[in-house]
């Protein structure tokens, strides 16, 4: 028949043009020497899911991705993402080594406050308690960090610029009080915490002042002499707020407190003799290492978070244990695979290595997409939930095969030739496959809608694979078959088509 | 008859790979939905009695992983316990891998952080490595509930997706039958984990929510070969639409069971590969999820949605009379599929002719109807 021959043409077209693009996109990704990113739980890593702990709105918590993903870029970490799921902020961290200590700078989930230093206090002794929030006793008038008690001398010709400050005592008082703990930092109570690096030195602290959203950028520098420094700038905003403060405490100390813990409590203009402003940038200085000006700068700049972040669960993987996950994601696949191959090798025959050239093009064409995918950080990164993912849908893949080769079994029966069988049997399994297709794409795709971290690899790498199903069902199943089965001639071997197709299949 | 192939008489497996059969799902029925429901309602008892398993993601927790493969479980439980952990759970799984697993969410987020870190380089110590080869999750108590919540929100939205999807294509009838089937898988899973005291964690979840959708497409499959033989088969008026379900369960049946062991055959790779010799936890309760979820979906598309639609469709009043109709004649058929196609063929469907003769009267089995309705 002439419209024979032209389908078939269009047929081997068909055909040879899946396979040429699968193959070739899986030889050029590998020549382009992509690989699929792997999700942390594969490469060892660090995820941490945060949820404000105050009612928080859509703009704030946009705002907490973006400190977030400038905070976890501050660290020199590739390949991290900040992701907003639901209310969730979704932090992952793939590749790192060290994920406990990177865990600890991103952590620090606190609102950076400026409070007042009322007085310094003694170490805790080993029988302190913490007090309730705002129950604080005041501190003894003598042991006030007052800028009268401080005594700041200007002092042009000294190496400071500055004589002082005094040297206070540690107000006893305090004694057996611990530091107050992070979840009871409250901004408008006096608290009691500890200095970053120095055991044992706590100071008395006021109620804030203000907040880390008056500061728009801080880096740390070397000055002229050396030195190092932290540089910041403050927002249009916070620049007359910051002044008012910074007047107030005039050649006294301001704190810069992130997460319970003083960064810093540098004295306002110590080489002054009296106030001025700010302009809108400022310079802290002082014995800072290279490291400790970075953290401060760092804390400065991206410890504003808008609300407070509690960590919902948090996950830190070893490179070794992701490896492991790894090799067993991969041997439990290949074994199931291979298992099913054997199966439907030797229940379809030769219908059965159409099924292996299907699978062999399904995965070239799966690898080269999920590795384009890493490559752009577009999709979920790889990780054993995406793994299962493809693990079910060799199911699925293999089923439309199934179906359609039923399908035969029953043309067949019915007396017709492999010829037409091959024909009719695709339009009824075509129907099956997409409806089937659908119902199971339509659940990935609700599941990645909706669910959050893992879940999401899951459901993505089960939908790509559904509608990889139904492009490989038209353009490679269809095609393969149906010109088998019209060359099909060669009788009743242990091979052939009709052998795959039951006693009642009759070959032309 | 010239009926040499059948006379052989094939085995079983050689009958359904032949399309042979005739099993009577339809009428059977009630022993389907009796063994159902006993292990449903032995699920519910136990739910109510002893509840779940939960992981600590739901209950909230801390977990360490690390690989330490000439390290005792009474070593780890000990570094743990000297690194300020009360009461670790430390579990082997696999033939290396160490967990230790314990609560921390009582202490303030500092003494958290210490106690984790202690434990850390208490394992790195024992297992000889480096603190960075040490695995941790911790996770607060209200985790669980929200993927819970999420988890629900994706069921609801999926089962009314579904009902739409297969009420539009289909019919409504089969989009409740289907949703009666899935609700099963549901419970019966629900009642196995409960049951057996396997333990629940988001991972069992998803594979759940996974589940029903592979068990819908199941079921999606049948309904297909239905609807298509409600047109044919049925218009004959000699099978009534009990009958047309029980035939298109047998032309489905080779299907259901190829599809069914191939898309368990990986998963129980998954379960004993990844998980038992490997040790992958997360491999685990996939596996573990997908693998009970997979046989009752198997089950309930073959034995509970099509006989369900049954009987519901046997209410309608056409196919009550269809009943009495098919009831006086006397020419009746229980269909096998071989029989059923070559019948296609012989009203004409198609204008072949080459080999209808034996094909046909190799496979038609006439046989008397049963009388007796259960």
């Amino acid at each position: 028949m002439a419209s024979s021959n032209s389908s078939r043409r269009s047929l081997v077209v068909s055909l040879v043009l899946t396979l040429a693009i699968s193959f070739g996109a899986l030889f050029a990704t590998l020549g382009a020497g992509w690989s699929p990113k792997l999700g942390l739980d594969l490469a060892g890593g660090l995820s941490v899911v945060y949820k404000p702990a105050t009612h928080a709105s859509l703009s704030d918590l946009q705002e907490v991705t973006s400190v977030l993903t400038n905070r976890v870029n501050g660290l020199g970490v590739s390949g991290a993402q900040v992701n907003l799921q639901g209310r969730d902020v979704v932090v992952s961290v793939p590749g790192v080594t060290n994920a406990r200590q990177v865990l600890k700078t991103i952590g620090q989930t606190a609102q950076l406050l400026f409070r007042p230093v009322v007085c310094y206090a003694t170490a805790p002794s080993s029988k302190a308690v913490e007090v309730a929030p705002g129950k604080l006793p005041a501190c003894g008038s003598s042991y006030y960090t007052s800028p009268a008690n401080l005594g700041i001398v200007v002092a042009p010709n000294t190496a400071n610029g500055y004589t002082g400050p005094n040297n206070i005592a540690d107000d006893p008082a305090f004694t057996n009080i611990k530091s107050t703990s992070p979840q009871n930092d409250f901004k408008n109570d006096y608290v009691l915490l500890p200095v970053l690096g120095q055991t044992g030195v706590r100071y008395v602290l006021g109620p804030a002042e203000l907040t880390g959203k008056a500061i728009k950028s801080a880096l740390a520098q070397e000055n002229q002499s050396g030195a190092w420094v932290v540089n910041y700038t403050l927002t249009s905003a916070g620049s007359p707020q910051w002044d008012k403060v910074a007047e107030a405490n005039f050649h006294g100390l301001l704190a810069i407190e992130l997460d319970g813990v003083i960064q810093s409590a540098p004295l306002i203009q110590p080489t002054q003799s009296s106030f001025t402003s700010f302009g809108g940038t400022g310079e802290i200085s002082g014995s800072f290492t290279e490291t400790s000006a970075k953290n401060l700068a760092l804390a400065m700049q991206f410890g504003s978070l808008p609300v407070r972040l509690v960590p919902l669960t948090t996950e830190t993987v070893s490179p070794t244990l992701g490896h492991s996950a790894l090799v067993a994601g991969l041997g439990a696949g290949l074994a199931g695979l291979a298992l099913v191959l054997l199966y439907v090798i030797l229940y379809y025959r030769a219908l059965g290595l159409v099924i292996l050239l299907g699978l062999g093009l399904t995965a070239a064409l799966l690898w080269a997409i999920i590795s384009s995918l890493g490559h752009t950080a577009l999709a979920p990164s790889f990780d054993l939930a995406g793994v299962t993912g493809l693990i079910v849908s060799i199911g699925i893949t293999v089923d439309s095969y199934i179906v359609y080769f039923e399908r035969l079994k029953d043309e067949s029966r019915a007396g017709r030739t492999v010829r037409t069988s091959v024909d009719r049997g695709f339009r009824s399994a075509w129907r099956t496959v997409l409806a089937a297709d659908f119902v199971s794409f339509l659940a990935a795709l609700l599941l990645y809608l909706i669910a959050v971290g893992d879940v999401r690899g899951f459901a993505f790498f089960l939908g790509l694979s559904t509608i990889l199903d139904v492009l490989v069902t038209w353009y490679f199943t269809r095609p393969i078959v149906i010109l088998l089965g019209r060359r099909s001639g060669a009788g009743n071997s242990a091979m052939s088509i009709a052998a795959g197709m039951g006693s009642g299949a009759t070959d032309e | 008859m010239s009926e040499q192939t059948i006379s052989s008489t094939p085995g079983r497996f050689g009958r359904l790979y032949q399309g042979l059969t005739s099993i009577d799902f339809v009428g059977r029925r009630k022993i389907w939905f009796t063994v159902s429901a006993l292990i449903i309602v032995a699920g519910a008892l136990s739910l109510g009695i002893r509840g779940f398993n939960l992981g600590i993601d739901f209950k909230g927790g801390s977990s360490w992983e690390v690989l330490a493969p000439h390290a005792t479980v009474q070593q780890m439980t000990n570094a743990a316990e000297s690194a300020g952990l009360s009461q670790p759970t430390v579990t082997k799984l696999g033939s290396s891998t160490f967990e230790v697993e314990g609560d921390l969410n009582a202490l303030s987020p500092s003494q958290q952080t210490n106690v984790t870190d202690n434990v850390v380089n208490a394992m790195a110590k024992v297992a000889k490595v480096n603190s960075n080869q040490v695995s941790t999750s911790s996770v607060g108590p209200t985790w669980g509930a929200g993927i819970t919540h999420r988890a629900l929100e994706a069921l609801i939205a999926f089962f009314i997706a579904v009902l739409i999807y297969i009420s539009a294509r289909f019919e409504p009838k089969m989009a409740l039958a289907a949703f009666a089937a899935m609700v099963h898988d549901l419970l019966v899973t629900v009642g196995v984990y409960s049951l057996f005291g396997f333990q629940v964690t988001p991972d069992t979840v998803i594979a759940i929510l996974t589940i029903l959708g592979y068990s819908l497409y199941d079921t999606v499959v049948v309904f297909d070969r239905v609807r298509d033989n409600s047109r044919g088969v049925l218009n004959n008026g000699n099978m009534t639409y009990s009958e047309m379900i029980n035939l298109s369960m047998n032309q489905t049946l080779a299907r259901s069971i190829n599809t069914s062991l191939v898309a368990i055959l990986p998963v129980l790779s998954v379960l004993l590969v990844g998980a038992y010799i490997l040790g992958a936890t997360t491999l685990q309760n996939y596996g573990l999820a997908l693998f009970v979820g997979l046989v009752s979906g198997a089950y309930s598309s073959i034995f509970i949605a099509s006989p369900l639609l049954a009987v519901l469709k046997e209410r309608e009043p056409r196919f009550k009379d269809l009943r009495l109709r098919v009831a006086s004649r006397t020419d009746r058929l229980v269909l096998t599929p071989a029989a059923a196609a070559a019948m296609t063929n012989e009203r004409g469907t198609t204008t072949r002719e080459a080999a209808t003769g034996t094909a046909r009267s190799n496979v038609i089995q006439a046989r008397a109807r049963k009388q007796k309705r259960r």
